[in-house]
């Protein structure tokens, strides 16, 4: 029994080592999505493009712009003369914001009334505009206009520190999710794609007349593939340690232990479809319509309290999310599996179940 | 010009004989536009985050109470006494307050008070939001109680344009179309072109004289027209679930989204007669593909963040300027003259797209066909 299975291991290795298009899919798009995202996503807002309507003409007029685009969240790119030219502006996208400076401003900073003025933000984009407008805020509360005057301290100050990512760079947020995201696709194309074009072309029935059980036959197909996707887990996470600086804080045996936990979810997931599908077709179709929600609803890009009370129910039973908590609790946050322990129940829960359903679905089918 | 309009036909026969793609075809769009509609926010509101107080005054259970008066942030539930290992390590809440003892009797005497707060710096953006909006609400709690010696004498009327409540539905779903629009009908003429070489019969079209242009541009009008009639169901359908209606000019957008939607075909054709029937590398370039559409063109975070090298891929990315000709037909409305570089831009790739389809294609026709080309 043990000898067979090692004999039906043996062919697949071969067979897998052979299909050098396959080893090509493991390691050139994973790679080049985790250079791409890790270095052009980023949800900082800056160099939002101001224009400056200016009526006043004085010196406190200029600081105030000068202290708006001091930390370069904006950046002064055109002086339009009059509001309506700046409209057009904002209208055609060319600016991002607008600032209206009235002509009494320097009378009324003089006379120490509150002088008010107009800002414009494109809201389209709604997050953004809404992160802005509020550095305008923060920005405006602690602006003197005369130089040297430091603004007083208010009577709270709060100290803010920024725990796990204390310089708060994005592709710390970034590389962890992405990884789930990578793993979760090619897990469940490789293995859908896989058995579907097994199942296609007959193959599979042709070992089923062997004396092999047909447990034995998808236990041979699987752990191969279980080695080979862990193996992209580790470069997954050479990538993000060499080239993000990305931490790994917490046990690294626990995060390979339930990296090969969330790859069996992943395969899984790829069996069921091929069960469902009867060409590789469907099988590509369907595959990008399961894995599309699971990203969408797993915290890997948009974060999971946004979204509607529905839906954050809903993503409980996506694995994806528990991943990449799990994934975000031990690279960053350092933790191990006492505050982890919810998410890796879950997946310890969906993997045996995803399998134990799928595989017998596919048995059924077959014989 | 007849070859052409007869291997369309012949095309969408093809297509409509296959019930499951054809129903797949249409309602995975649909699904995935419903799902990306009501679910991605990226602003976020009602963050759980803990308050520890130890002064328990009535100015600091004010000021615990202006924190939740917004629909901003929500009290955590969690035990225990330490904020950090207790709510925050295990991801129950992203922020902890920590009033100080004498928090009161300080801010009565003048005396300057110092509120600690811990974020989570995990989600990045987020972090940076709960801080400001700490912050401010600090500021306001301060000058409601009077405890402001000189307020700031400079104040900001703030407007939003287009979308004055913030929606963000109308920022999403205006992108979830570019996406959508790009991912099916490229995905579906792809699998149509495999399907053939699969099958081996592109030889028998080679064989009945049709040449290289008329082939591809009579697949390529097939699948655009089953895109338009995609288009037209999920903008309908999204218009109503949304309500988004033209905001200006629908032409800009009438003459953008069929290019898109060609540029989307001919770029499912080329990656169908590239892939050689290797269908890992069809996986690999859509797997790119539909994941650059969806992150490196707009659809969520702001074009102006990707860095200077990468910036020029997103600038091949014709989702990127789709994504502004729609924002602008259905919140903007500013019509042609804010978009007229994009629509030539989408001409221009989908051209592009048609050239290298074209020039595979016809040495496809001399590997695979020997003498049966043209």
């Amino acid at each position: 029994m043990a000898s067979r299975l090692w004999a039906l291991l043996r062919k697949e290795v071969q067979q897998i080592l052979r299909d050098r298009q396959l080893i090509k899919l493991l390691i050139i798009p994973p790679t080049l999505q985790l250079l791409i995202y890790g270095f052009a996503l980023n949800p900082e807002v800056h160099n939002l493009k101001l224009g400056v309507v200016d009526y006043a003409q004085v010196a406190a007029s200029r600081e105030l712009v000068s202290a708006l685009t001091a930390n370069r969240i904006f950046l002064a790119s055109s002086y339009p003369r009059s509001e309506q030219e700046l409209a057009r502006q904002v209208e055609r996208g060319e600016l991002t914001a607008g600032l209206v400076i009235p002509p009494n401003f320097s009378k009324r900073l003089a006379t120490g009334d509150t002088a008010r003025v107009q800002v414009f933000i494109d809201g389209v984009d709604a997050n953004s505009a809404g992160i802005a407008s509020g550095y305008i805020q923060q920005i405006l509360r602690r602006f003197r206009p005369e130089a040297g005057v430091l603004p007083p301290t208010p009577p709270v100050r709060t100290q803010v520190r920024f725990l796990y990512n204390p310089g708060l760079t994005s592709s710390w947020f970034f590389v962890p999710g992405v990884i789930g995201l990578v793993l979760t696709l090619i897990a469940t194309l490789v293995s859908a794609v896989t058995l579907v074009r097994e199942k296609d072309s007959g193959t599979l029935e042709q070992l089923l007349m062997t004396p092999a059980g047909a447990w034995e036959i998808l236990l041979a197909k699987i752990l191969p593939l279980v080695v080979l996707l862990m193996g992209d887990v580790l470069l997954a996470l050479l990538l993000g340690r060499l080239v993000f600086g990305v931490p790994i804080r917490g046990d690294p045996l626990l995060l390979l232990a339930l990296s090969g936990l969330y790859l069996f979810v992943g395969i899984g997931v790829g069996i069921m479809l091929a069960t469902v599908c009867r060409s590789q077709q469907q099988v590509m179709l369907t595959a990008f319509f399961i894995t599309l929600p699971m990203v969408q609803t797993s915290g890997a890009i948009a974060p999971i309290e946004s979204m509607p009370a529905f839906f954050q129910a809903l993503s409980l039973l996506n694995p994806l999310r528990h991943y990449i908590a799990i994934l975000r609790g031990l690279l960053l946050k350092g933790v191990g599996l006492e505050a982890l322990w919810p998410h890796a129940l879950a997946l310890l829960v969906m993997a045996p179940l995803l399998m134990a359903i799928s595989v017998s679905r596919f048995r059924s089918q077959l014989s | 010009m007849r070859r052409i309009l007869a291997q369309c036909r012949k095309e969408l026969l093809q297509f409509r004989r296959d019930r499951l793609t054809l129903g797949l075809a249409f309602l995975l769009p649909l699904l995935t536009l419903l799902i990306f509609g009501f679910a991605i926010r990226l602003e976020t509101k009602v963050i759980p985050i803990v308050v520890q107080d130890f002064d328990r005054s009535p100015l600091s259970a004010a000021y615990t109470d202006r924190l939740f008066a917004t629909d901003q942030f929500r009290p955590a539930r969690w035990r225990g006494d330490d904020p950090v290992a207790d709510a925050i390590d295990r991801g129950l809440a992203k922020a902890a307050v920590i009033i100080p003892p004498e928090f009161s009797r300080r801010l009565k005497a003048g005396q300057p008070v110092e509120v600690q707060v811990l974020v989570d710096g995990t989600d990045t953006n987020n972090a940076r939001v709960i801080r400001n909006s700490i912050q401010g609400t600090t500021a306001f709690f301060l000058s409601e109680k009077e405890l402001l010696k000189n307020p700031p004498p400079v104040q900001a009327l703030t407007r939003l344009w287009f979308n004055p409540g913030r929606k963000e539905s109308l920022y999403i779903v205006p992108g979830v179309y570019a996406v959508v629009l790009w991912i099916f009908p490229s995905l579906l003429a792809a699998i149509a072109m495999v399907k053939e070489k699969d099958k081996g019969t592109i030889l028998q079209v080679y064989a009945s004289g049709i040449r290289a242009p008329e082939l591809l541009l009579g697949k390529a009008l097939a699948y655009l027209l089953v895109g338009v009639s995609m288009a037209v169901v999920v903008m309908g359908l999204g218009g109503l679930i949304f309500q988004l209606g033209f905001a200006g000019d629908p032409t800009p957008l009438l003459v953008g989204t069929t290019l898109y939607l060609a540029a989307a075909v001919l770029f499912g054709l080329l990656l169908g007669v590239r892939s050689a029937n290797q269908n890992a590398a069809v996986q690999g370039v859509s797997l790119v593909g539909f994941l650059s559409a969806l992150l490196l063109s707009g659809f969520i975070y702001p074009l102006s963040n990707i860095p200077p090298p990468l910036s020029l891929v997103s600038a091949l990315i014709p989702a990127r300027y789709f994504i502004v000709i729609s924002r602008d037909a259905f919140v903007r409305g500013t019509g042609w003259a804010g978009v007229w570089l994009d629509v030539l831009m989408i001409l221009a790739l989908a051209a592009l797209l048609y050239l290298l389809t074209l020039r595979s294609l016809g040495s496809l026709q001399l590997a695979d066909g020997g003498g049966g080309g043209p």
